[in-house]
């Protein structure tokens, strides 16, 4: 039966770091702009954070405001103001929460969002980010460089992606320096890529930690806390540190014996983009079984470091092309599935979870089918709820508890009656 | 992931496959109007059982489906395979099986598409392509293998970036990517020599073509949107060869036919480039007083107006597609949405602008906000119609068509 429902437990000093990162990230956004701190708006899946810092830009992701504002259920307004512009239902919450926080001033709770002076958008894994940036360019007349990123069609690289990547890189390269009237300066990139690799390592190991059993993380809820400075600081030593503070504190719930849920019942991975306006609520719909995420697919929207990808300051431009292909949603259906499958196995899950988004075809067409393999293919348990990332008109709460509650019986029923699939879904 | 078999069952169909043409396209080759060759296509259409692929491939030939809106068709037919134009699945095939799968809030023709395949009905195809003009078709592919355990599957990644100079490089490495696989599934090896003549042999399709859209735009009265709209769309579906005798055909009687004008206002038709509304809507468009002198239907034949044979014809190829200048929702802007609708409303010489886009078409209807827009500050009137494949809501577009031609008729 169900367990009381405790707090959800974060790292406290990481947590707090965390905060104190964002706020400081969202302070210095709010006296950006101008002459001095240009800005340049990019997008998580495979973004050129380091090279775009050191032409001295300050950077905007909105898909992050996108997330904040919904996390701090403050969306809606400006969906609804999309909505009035004419952007349709079923077009991304992303998309409508940036352009009509954009109509509306950009003033957020945590901050103004400055308009953009150049618009990077690297096309990795979602053709909406196409659209998206257009609509900005349209509005606010700058730059837009489209860095055009292969999907991902075998296991590796392919040498023509790489050359493609690298042929773009350069052109890049080429019109900031025309743009800020600043030398590239290979140097100090190398620089800034040790410390990324740095950061990314932190972020891998804590990713890894998963493995344990009990996990002493939840690598959904919490982790996405703590994507912050893999995607937006990277590059900086703060996320560097931050990692190692985060694994401190990792390493001290397992030497304690503290873990996120304190009776760990099920092992899930999941799947999909966190339904953010009701966060906290579908985070206790697990809770509440003693459900604690393994391993998930979302935290890697911004790169695969956990499968080996590490930046390299030997080859600078080579490694930021391989970045670029990593983003979660540019590697195709048969690659999803097997880094899914390899989850499952090396994390010891019970069952999978996935969560679709009514306005993201890029994540969602196909889940569907997903679910199909893993359940009549592999034997795995597996559950497919739908709602929205960004707005909380879609998330019926009743209806996925109960969906969840019946999942969580039956897996509950089932317990010890079905040995551990080994999958390469 | 182990394969599992497509499911048998074709109840999905409304009605049982029925078109059966002969092996050399007979049928096609002995239509001597533009009466007969459109009666022709609409059997062709309203039959999911593609009658068409299984003619030529009943002689033991392999042909290969592509998905909209770009693919180098050239490049397939130069290895001895039939290149298919795939549409989904039009009003006669209902979904049954493909909601699952996929997921909800999608366009009809990814559903259709897949529906088509897990019902059998894409047997006869060897190989399927499917470009990244979305997530939707991208991530189709991603699930189609299941459905077709048997055919082989490419998800072709069309550049967008169209200023870098490694562009073309890169598309020419993605088409041989191409060709490896096309190799694979039972295509002739690649041959330049054999590309030059399907180049050509394309080009003459696309001038044709391109004569046919120009007598559209300059003589609207003399043949129908609905005849030429069923006389392209027989361009991806049948042999091009007789395709092209066809057209010459076509191009005769056109020059006899006289230019029979009605009361009408010229419309530009945007945004159905993927996705294809039904025939009846599309009749229904002209019924109410609409000449449309510029449309985005069945964009393929029409990203440029020939490829340059000579030289390196796969680099060819790719460099025409780089630098073609079509600008619609599935490929970035070379300049701003504003500029370009404004552009060719002004080339068409056009008095409005109706949006036909499909439902959950995202691409589509993003731009249509920003054309709108510019629209707007021009005074330019415009109406803004969704679709399905099994569209219900015909009267309710007649009434919106009618009120918009009025409103300009008597402005
Ligand atoms: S991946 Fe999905 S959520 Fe992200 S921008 Fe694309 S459509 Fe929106
Ligand atoms: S209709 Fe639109 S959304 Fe659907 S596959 Fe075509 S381009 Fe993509």
């Amino acid at each position: 039966m169900a367990a009381a429902k405790p707090e959800p437990a974060f790292l406290t000093t990481a947590r707090d770091r965390q905060r104190e990162m964002v706020e400081q990230y969202y302070s210095d956004l709010a006296s950006a702009g101008g002459p001095k701190r240009p800005v340049a708006y990019m997008l998580v899946g495979g973004n050129l954070t380091e090279i775009v810092r050191s032409f001295g830009f300050e950077v905007v992701f909105p898909e992050i405001v996108a997330l904040n504002c919904a996390i701090k259920h403050v969306s809606l307004p400006n969906i609804l103001h999309a909505e009035s512009q004419g952007y349709g239902l079923d077009v991304c919450g992303y998309v409508k929460n940036d352009l009509g926080l954009q109509e509306l001033g950009g003033q957020t709770p945590f901050g103004r969002i400055p308009p953009p002076d150049l618009l990077v958008c690297s096309f990795s894994g979602c053709y909406v980010y196409v659209k998206w940036w257009e609509a900005l360019a349209e509005k606010y007349g700058c730059p837009l460089f489209m860095l055009d990123v292969p999907y991902m069609r075998d296991a590796e690289p392919q040498a023509e992606d790489i050359q493609y990547l690298v042929t773009q890189l350069n052109e890049f390269i080429a019109l900031l320096e025309k743009i800020t009237g600043r030398s590239f300066d290979l140097a100090e990139l190398r620089k800034t890529l040790a410390r990324s690799r740095k950061a990314e390592q932190g972020w891998v190991d804590y990713l890894a930690s998963g493995k344990h059993r009990p996990s002493p993380i939840e690598a959904y809820f919490e982790a996405v806390f703590y994507m912050f400075p893999i995607n937006v600081l990277r590059g900086t030593d703060v996320a560097a540190d931050f990692y190692a503070t985060v694994n401190e504190e990792v390493r001290a719930r397992i030497a304690e014996g503290h873990y996120p849920v304190p009776e760990e019942k099920f092992r899930l991975v999941v799947e999909g983009v966190p339904p953010y306006p009701s966060y906290r609520t579908f985070w206790d719909f697990f809770r509440k079984w003693g459900a604690v995420s393994v391993a998930a697919t979302y935290p890697k929207v911004g790169g695969l470091f956990d499968r080996g990808f590490l930046h390299d300051p030997a080859r600078p431009l080579e490694s930021i092309a391989e970045y670029s292909l990593g983003a979660y949603v540019n590697q195709s259906w048969p690659l999803r599935r097997q880094i899914i499958g390899e989850y499952i196995r090396d994390f010891e899950a019970d069952a999978v979870l996935i969560h679709g988004i009514k306005s993201c075809r890029s994540f969602t067409a196909g889940q569907g089918d997903l679910r199909d393999r893993l359940i009549h293919d592999h034997g795995i348990p597996t559950l497919y709820i739908e709602s929205d990332h960004e707005d909380p008109r879609y998330f019926a709460p009743a209806q996925i508890k109960n969906r969840m509650d019946a999942f969580f019986e039956s897996l509950d029923r089932r317990r010890g009656s079905v040995p551990l699939p080994v999958v390469n879904a | 992931m182990a394969a599992s078999p497509a499911l048998e069952s074709s109840a999905s169909l409304d009605s049982p496959p029925s078109l059966e043409l002969s092996d050399s396209f007979e049928e096609f080759r002995r239509a001597a109007s533009i009466d007969a060759i459109t009666r022709l296509a609409r059997e062709v259409l309203l039959d999911p059982t593609y009658p068409t692929v299984r003619a030529w491939t009943r002689a033991g030939r392999g042909a290969v489906g592509c998905f909209p809106v770009y693919t180098p068709q050239e490049l397939i037919h130069s290895m001895g395979l039939l290149p298919v134009s795939l549409h989904g699945g039009g009003e006669s095939v209902e979904i049954s099986h493909a909601d699952a799968p996929l997921g909800s809030f999608l366009c009809s023709i990814s559903k259709s598409t897949l529906e088509l395949a897990m019902t059998g009905l894409m047997a006869p195809f060897r190989a399927f392509v499917f470009p990244y003009i979305c997530d939707v078709s991208r991530n189709l592919e991603g699930i189609f293998s299941r459905a077709v355990p048997n055919a082989t599957t490419h998800m072709l990644h069309l550049p967008q970036n169209f200023q870098s100079k490694a562009s073309v490089p890169f598309l020419v490495a993605e088409y041989r990517r191409l060709i490896a696989k096309l190799e694979k599934a039972g295509g002739e090896p690649y041959r330049p020599e054999r590309l030059v003549e399907s180049i050509e042999l394309f080009n003459r399709q696309r001038a044709e073509i391109a004569q046919l859209t120009a007598t559209q735009r300059a003589e609207p009265g003399k043949l129908t949107l609905t005849e030429s709209y069923l006389i392209r769309r027989l361009g991806g579906l049948l042999p091009r060869e007789v395709h092209l005798e066809l057209l010459g055909r076509v191009r005769k009687e056109l020059g006899a036919r006289p230019n029979r004008r009605k009361d009408a206002i010229r419309v530009l038709l945007v945004g159905s480039f993927c996705e294809q509304p039904t025939l009846d809507l599309i009749d229904l468009i002209e019924q109410v007083g609409c000449y449309v002198v510029d449309d985005e239907l069945l964009q393929l034949h029409r990203w440029y107006d020939r490829v340059e044979p000579s030289g390196d014809p796969l680099e060819n190829l790719a460099a025409t597609y780089v630098r073609s200048p079509v600008d619609i929702g599935v490929r970035a802007a070379p300049t701003t949405k504003a500029a370009a609708i404004r552009q060719r409303v002004d080339a068409a010489d056009a008095q409005g602008v109706i949006f036909l886009t499909a439902k959950f078409c995202e691409p589509a209807l993003e731009d249509v906000v920003l054309y709108r827009k510019a629209l707007d500050e021009r005074k330019i009137p415009y109406l803004h119609l969704e679709f399905e494949e099994r569209s219900a809501a015909y009267e309710q577009s007649r009434l919106q068509l009618e009120t918009f031609v009025e409103s300009i008729l008597f402005d």
